[in-house]
């Protein structure tokens, strides 16, 4: 098990991950997701031991990464976001130097380095120069030194990068059978994979955690944003009067004109979007409305995503408090007059009594 | 740390690099050796490997930092320092590793020139003593240029600024003996004292002269420690301060 506490890294006076604190069990696939520069690289560093931490604490196997490095980074493999390969060795050279640096012992490196040029189908490539490779093979390289020697934690930082698709669902598939005696954490920003291939997801913005759940918990909780898909033939003031005045509708979002009469309807959903969705059916065919089409988008991690992404963040640090402060302070004054009003309101209605 | 051993070896060895440098070094040499024979005449009929190797350490100041300016440098290039700081190898580790890769190709470098007394004694009598305590203090040197040169390319990710801050502080530390005589420093005798006792070069005399002096000894030892471990502190620290 890794044990994250309270993670934080200041680059000068900027904060780029801020008090995070998190596990990663046993057997599990956890995602971490966050927009360009939102702390994923930085967090993921400062876990492999790589960057140290302001504040915090990782412990990996029960082993602080900062007071026991050596024994800690037995566990680890790391594939950090650039491939850390030597562009002047060959991949076999390559490999058998990583074996070396992490201790495996000399008669068993040979087997160790067929196992993991077999499962990431560098074999092919093993008498190369790395320089020679294409970026996907780099790649792979890459990845097949943090499989070395089977450890037990894995750090994959955007491992699928520069791959191409036939060779993204191979290392998805890798990942995937990784999970039976590994623990894996993973970022990435493209949301399709991690809702493949995730046990949970880990999102992160601005150095904080917004998010750590199941994919389908999320999904779930965060499904406000539904959106009921409509497409009418004629009738577009009744219909739009027809949907406002359904219970369970917030708004109409957007009504597209597609021409030869045909409307197409976008409506935000408040309640249920079953009952609402056969309500709503049900009320237009009364009124002899011609539907042509009506669905609900299903909710998906990219919605959920894009709102956690940007709802501001929670306050958690003094200094954040201070921050609130601040402004309320500066805006009593103007609420003032507003507290009067009422007060001066019962006076007059003394007055009147 | 035997692997990092190996696979800095194999980047000096593999490639024309070390050869090319090794070749230079030769070069070099030989031509020291044959403009001292050259310059004896009638009036001046000794020759002296000492002398020899007394220049041949000019020639440390450009060749010892192209040896080590890519130690570091390189690393940061290729993004393989992460790769061997989330290792479960120590830094200190790492430094010695690369320090003991370094110290091999100087090695060779030494192994060459002895072609020279090696022939020498074939044809006429070489003093064998002072030759090998000449050999001693050429490698203390040499190697104490080495724990600098990586010093030095510890701070940056630019090899050819590792090189030339590398030339700058081997010639200011090779003459220092000659700075702390200048009349500025003749007026503060103990700053001058203190400055003089920095100085290597009397230290090598010494060795050139057949003499092993402990103190001799401990200074270049002592130096060479020192050196590492603000090599291995410098790479700590740049990692700390990072961003």
């Amino acid at each position: 098990m890794i044990t994250i506490e309270n993670l934080t890294k200041y680059y000068g006076t900027n904060k780029a991950v801020n008090n995070i604190s998190f596990t990663i069990k046993d057997n599990e696939i956890l995602g971490f997701l966050g927009p360009n520069g939102a702390g994923k690289s930085t967090t993921m560093n400062m876990i492999a031991g790589f960057l140290p931490m302001s504040d915090g604490k990782v412990t990996i196997c029960g082993a602080d990464i900062t007071k026991e490095p050596v024994k800690a980074k037995q566990n680890l493999g790391y594939l950090p976001e650039i491939p850390p390969v030597y562009p002047d060795m060959r991949v076999r050279e390559y490999l058998a130097f990583c074996a070396g640096l992490k201790g495996i012992p000399f008669t068993k490196r040979s087997d160790e380095i067929e196992r993991v040029s077999k499962l990431l189908k560098i074999t092919d490539v093993s008498s190369k120069l790395i320089k020679n490779l294409s970026k996907g093979y780099k790649q792979r390289v890459g990845f097949a030194q943090a499989l070395l020697g089977d450890p037990k934690f894995l750090i994959l930082d955007e491992p699928t990068v520069g791959l191409d698709p036939n060779q993204v669902m191979e290392v998805r598939s890798i990942i995937k059978d990784l999970k039976k005696d590994h623990s894996v954490i993973f970022s990435s920003h493209i949301l399709s994979e991690v809702s493949a291939v995730c046990d949970r997801v880990i999102i992160i913005n601005k150095g904080d955690i917004r998010a750590i759940d199941t994919i389908e918990n999320l999904e779930k909780s965060y499904s406000s944003s539904l959106v009921l898909r409509l497409k009418i033939k004629g009738a577009r003031a009744k219909a739009s009067s027809i949907i406002e005045m359904t219970e369970g509708v917030k708004e109409i979002i957007s009504i597209d004109d597609e021409g030869s009469e045909i409307f197409a309807f976008a409506v935000q959903l408040e309640g249920d979007a079953e009952t609402v969705q056969a309500e709503l059916m049900s009320e237009l065919l009364k009124n002899n409305v011609k539907i042509l089409e009506i669905y609900t988008e299903k909710p998906n991690l990219e919605n959920v995503f894009i709102e956690l992404i940007n709802r501001p963040a929670k306050k958690t640090s003094l200094s954040d408090l201070i921050d609130e402060i601040v402004p309320d302070s500066e805006k009593a004054p103007a609420e003032e007059p507003a507290a009067d009003e009422p007060a001066a309101e019962a006076e007059e209605e003394k007055e009147e009594n | 740390m035997f692997s990092i051993y190996k696979k800095e070896l194999q980047s000096f060895f593999f490639t024309p690099f070390a050869y090319a440098l090794i070749a230079l070094f030769m070069l070099l040499f030989t031509y020291t050796i044959g403009a001292l024979i050259g310059d004896m005449d009638s009036s001046r009929l000794t020759f002296s490997y000492a002398e020899v190797f007394y220049n041949a350490i000019l020639y440390f100041i450009f060749l010892i930092p192209i040896l080590t300016m890519r130690t570091f440098p390189d690393e940061r290039k290729f993004g393989t320092e992460v790769l061997l700081m989330t290792s479960p190898v120590s830094v200190l580790k790492i430094v010695i590793a690369k320090f003991l890769a370094n110290a091999t190709v100087f090695l060779c470098m030494l192994a060459g020139s002895a072609i020279f007394p090696i022939i020498t004694a074939f044809k006429g009598e070489v003093v064998i003593s002072q030759l090998l305590c000449a050999y001693l203090g050429f490698f203390l040197w040499g190697l104490m240029y080495i724990t600098l040169g990586m010093f030095i390319s510890s701070f940056t990710e630019n090899a050819i600024i590792a090189a030339i801050l590398g030339e700058l502080a081997m010639f200011l530390f090779l003459f220092i003996d000659n700075f702390s005589g200048i009349a500025f420093f003749s007026q503060y005798p103990k700053l001058q004292s203190v400055l003089y006792s920095f100085a290597a070069q009397p230290r090598f005399g010494y060795f050139s002269q057949g003499f092993i002096r402990l103190s001799d000894i401990v200074f270049f030892v002592s130096a060479i420690i020192v050196l590492l471990s603000w090599t291995y502190i410098s790479i700590e620290k740049r990692r700390w301060k990072r961003g």
